[in-house]
């Protein structure tokens, strides 16, 4: 299992998103800070689900990190997340 | 741990506008870094810079302190605001600029308006 189906395990069972893109995009960072060599470094997320409803910025991220939960963030360098509801 | 603690409390009270960042505002260090120092100096804010990459203690207390896991972080008068992502989101919809006018932060709004033009 990749970190980005891990990823993606983990959010759409805490959140049964309408829509859920998980794209890795450690080959756009290859060589740079971060880059560890495994190409499973840096990732974009996109999310939609009515569990964030009156949520605010911080609050939704922070529920996307807690989702995602500490040992799977601590080995990946970076996520970008664009989060609706 | 308690000194790291005080060290960055003291830091996000310094001044009214601390963006915790890996590099300086001159020269940033990661392309995250980069994006929101960029943002702020394009808009002509006055801030401080708190290079994470100078200090073990910090890179990791700063995470906590905040409970966020990734560097850039930014305060506005000892508030946390976000990180990248949030950043980039609140100039492009002008929620920045109406939180940096609430809280009496001056900075060039035509930059602002101009961030906006060239991203819409």
């Amino acid at each position: 299992m990749t970190k980005a189906d891990k990823i993606e395990a983990a959010l759409r069972a805490a959140f049964t998103p309408q829509v859920l893109d998980v794209v890795n995009e450690s080959h756009m960072h290859a060589g740079h800070a971060g880059d560890d060599g495994t190409g499973e470094t840096h990732y974009a997320v996109r999310i939609q689900s009515a569990a964030f409803d009156g949520m605010s910025r911080i609050a939704r991220h922070r529920a996307v990190h807690a989702a995602i939960g500490k040992d799977l963030m601590v080995q990946i360098h970076a996520l970008s997340l664009d989060i609706s509801a | 741990m308690s000194d790291t603690n005080t060290k960055i409390e003291e830091l996000v009270k310094s001044s009214d506008v601390v963006l915790f960042m890996k590099g300086t505002k001159s020269m940033p260090q990661c392309g995250f870094s980069s994006r929101v120092a960029g943002v702020l100096n394009f808009m002509g804010l006055e801030y401080t810079d708190v290079n994470v990459l100078a200090d073990e203690d910090i890179r990791q207390g700063i995470k906590d302190f905040s409970d966020w896991p990734t560097i850039p972080q930014l305060y506005v008068k000892g508030e946390f605001v976000g990180g990248c992502d949030i950043i980039t989101e609140m100039t492009l919809s002008g929620e920045l600029d109406s939180m940096l006018e609430e809280n009496g932060v001056t900075f060039n709004k035509e930059a602002a308006d101009k961030i906006r033009e060239a991203n819409a």
